[in-house]
């Protein structure tokens, strides 16, 4: 591996002597990581544990006045049947978004990937939400989904509560992340893709396996690697939903109740109610959430992952 | 030569890292506002002003220039939307970089007051010439102050009224409103446009159009929403009352819940698809520029209820205070006053910004658009209640618009739902401690 250097370096630490190169490279590692760092533990690291050291407290106004209560926030949030609403809506989006968004994303990288015409306007077509501001692209869905304006229902002749029907408005908000979300998706396919050598193609075409077959027995386990990180970074993401539930159900929604993610309820607790202690403890368990199934995935990948 | 590559390495390490922080100290506090790290109090060589509403942003603009030229103190202006303000305001106090002069509103102000976040004003007040505090209304200036010290100065005051469509009302063959109308006329005239295909209907209005519509009914119908001694005026058999009439107009003369969420009133208006809604004189400035609603729309007073006789129109108004820990108090203040003064007063009611809170100058506002005929929201200052309050207003109001969601939607019935807000909010209230 090509850490050699560094690890040589570490190894010299306990003793005493060093050459003045390896000191060098000591110094120089350091500095050069020194404003990811700083950046990490300012932005990330630090609120983290702010964030857990809060949840054991009842916030006064403006950080002051902070009164311990142990655990009172999380009994109380164990108990809170809002709580447990907002969880199952998280994991509703993320059930929908997360293997749509793979699967529409790895068939749309598969078929850019060969040699056709307009294939960088098809890439930039796809990658274009993206680019866009989500709270932009809430608002042009909010109006596409609006049960009297909209152009869907307009299209189709319905009168579909795209949003507001508690039954439904949860899917169409994951509609909305799905498409948000492929042109990501499949760029990271597509390097994946290039990754694999055409031998093995170039063999199974002669042996006469069809497109197919290719796509299920060398496409897929080659590129598992990639699946595997969109996959965790996909449900990572879709468990922290908020902007989009934000900026499409208005408080005045019937279907809030129906599609508040925990996040959104981290947001009115901390932000809207001033209730920073609560908000806090509710953003921990969805950090537990995660990890734990973070962990879950980490082992399921040997069954499936295949690093060459 | 290697030096030199040395203190290059180092010097780029340097900037970068010092890029680092200072993106951290600019980004913090601006919560998603991203106006360039103008929220530094103090920071240039001019004060900050803060405030949520575009609308008043041209018209604030000139009357901060007239106030450079008069005293040459520099202000730039910051405009945010109304949660992202709050967001940045709460980060700014618990962090001690604030904007210098901002907004105040009755939803926050006992928050702020209490919490040791506003600069005192009392004094400077006492001591001005130009200001002239018996102008403006009583319950304006108790609702900035708090233990016998002055936080704000009233900026402008707010009152509702019903905008109707004309077309609508000649396509009905019905008379326009003077204003002269009850409760009870109102719903049969909305019960009038309401057409049975679902393409129009009378009139619309959210759980979340308290203070613009249906409180004003509570309070015309002899109810209260907050009673004298600080409890829940929901058990008042009058607010019952003035809530069933709410209820059978969102029943009968209302688009469907759903829809009206998505769309809110003053988008179906804007739409033609409904025929009335009740809209506070903030609005005005975003109407006049509305082509449907100059063409087709007008205003008329708030009806009253046919026992009581009363027309009653809520009205709250903000206030300008200034940060506690801003590094130019005096100027601060100086531009605190001069929104104050009786001639700017009427240069922002003329201008069209809101209404005055100085006495009488709002006539000025009235004549600052030919499109509408603003009278009936002067005319609605005849009969007004301070939106109502209690020391921590949002615990409580919030919780009440989620609850009226229930009836709006037929998951409950209005009675049920005043008797479940009851008991939320003699909770929260209790629970306050200022």
């Amino acid at each position: 591996m090509h850490t050699g250097a560094y690890s040589r370096g570490v190894r010299d630490l306990t003793k005493t002597k060093w050459t003045s190169q390896e000191r060098n490279e000591f110094i120089w590692g350091w500095i050069f990581i020194l404003p990811t760092m700083i950046g990490l533990i300012i932005l990330n690291i630090y609120p983290i544990f702010k964030t857990i050291y809060e949840s054991f407290f009842k916030t006064g106004d403006f950080g002051r006045g902070n009164v311990f209560i142990g655990l009172s926030n999380y009994t109380k949030a164990l108990a809170d049947a809002e709580i447990w609403q907002a969880l199952i809506n998280t994991f509703k989006y993320a059930i929908v978004e997360v293997p749509f968004s793979i699967i529409i994303s790895l068939v749309l990288a598969v078929l850019l990937n060969r040699k056709m015409a307009g294939r960088a306007a098809y890439r930039t077509i796809f990658f274009l939400p993206m680019v866009a501001a989500p709270a932009a692209v809430a608002m042009v869905w909010r109006w596409l989904f609006n049960s009297e304006f909209g152009l869907l229902n307009h299209i189709f002749g319905t009168k579909i509560n795209w949003v507001s029907d508690p039954k439904i408005a949860i899917f169409s908000i994951a509609v909305i992340g799905i498409w948000s979300i492929i042109g990501y998706n499949m760029v990271l396919f597509i390097s994946g893709l290039q990754e694999i050598p055409k031998d093995y193609y170039e063999a199974a075409n002669i042996d006469g396996a069809t497109g197919i077959k290719q796509f299920w027995h060398i496409t897929c386990p080659l590129l598992s690697p990639t699946i595997f990180f969109v996959m965790i970074t996909r449900v990572i993401g879709g468990l922290q939903v908020f902007d989009l539930i934000f900026m499409v159900i208005d408080r005045n929604n019937p279907a809030l109740q129906k599609t508040q993610s925990l996040v959104y309820l981290f947001y009115q607790n901390s932000f809207v109610e001033n209730n920073k202690g609560y908000g806090s403890t509710i953003v921990v368990i969805l950090l537990i959430i995660i990890m734990i199934i973070t962990v879950f995935q980490m082992y399921g990948q040997k069954k499936w992952v295949h690093y060459n | 030569m290697k030096n030199i590559k040395k203190f290059i390495a180092v010097a780029l390490a340097a900037v970068m890292t010092m890029g680092m922080l200072t993106a951290c100290g600019g980004g913090s506090g601006s919560g998603g506002a991203s106006t360039g790290g103008a929220s530094t109090g103090g920071s240039g060589k001019g004060l900050t002003v803060a405030i949520w509403d575009t609308n008043q942003q041209a018209g604030l603009k000139e009357i901060i220039a007239d106030f450079t030229a008069e005293t040459g103190i520099q202000a730039t202006i910051q405009v945010m939307d109304w949660s992202s303000y709050w967001t940045l305001l709460e980060a700014g106090a618990t962090g001690g970089d604030m904007p210098d002069i901002f907004w105040m509103h009755s939803n926050e102000a006992v928050r702020y007051m209490a919490g040791d976040i506003l600069l005192d004003l009392t004094d400077y007040i006492a001591k001005s010439e130009k200001l002239e505090m018996d102008k403006f209304p009583e319950d304006l200036k108790k609702m900035y102050t708090w233990k016998d010290k002055m936080y704000a100065v009233p900026k402008d005051m707010d009152t509702i009224a019903i905008w109707y469509n004309k077309k609508m009302f000649d396509e009905a063959g019905i008379p326009y409103p003077d204003g002269s109308w009850t409760w009870d006329e109102f719903y049969d005239i909305a019960v009038k446009l309401t057409k049975p295909d679902g393409s129009q209907y009378g009139f619309a209005c959210n759980p979340s159009n308290e203070q613009d519509t249906w409180m004003n009914i509570v309070y015309s119908m002899g109810g209260t929403i907050v009673t004298a001694d600080r409890k829940s005026g929901f058990d008042d058999p009058n607010t019952i009352k003035a809530m069933e009439f709410v209820d059978k107009c969102v029943k009968n003369v209302m688009p469907p819940a759903s829809t009206m969420s998505e769309s809110g009133p003053d988008v179906l208006i804007q739409s033609g698809k409904v025929a009335m809604i009740s809209q506070g004189s903030w609005m005005v400035a975003g109407f006049k520029g509305n082509d449907f609603m100059v063409a087709n729309c007008d205003v008329a007073r708030l009806p009253k209820d046919a026992t009581t006789g009363r027309s009653v129109s809520l009205y709250n108004g903000l206030g300008w205070a200034a940060a506690k820990n801003t590094k130019m108090p005096d100027e601060a203040f100086k531009l605190i006053e001069w929104f104050g003064t009786k001639e700017m007063q009427t240069k922002q009611a003329k201008l069209g910004v809101t209404m005055a809170a100085y006495e009488g100058v709002s006539d000025e506002w009235v004549n600052n658009t030919d499109k509408f005929n603003l009278k009936p929201y002067l005319d609605a200052m005849d009969d007004i209640v301070f939106r109502p309050y209690t020391y921590s207003t949002l615990a409580w109001w919030n919780p009440m618009v989620e609850e009226l969601k229930k009836p709006w939607n037929n998951e409950e019935s209005m009675a049920d739902a005043c008797a479940n807000i009851t008991k939320t909010m003699n909770e929260k209230i209790a629970e306050e401690n200022y």
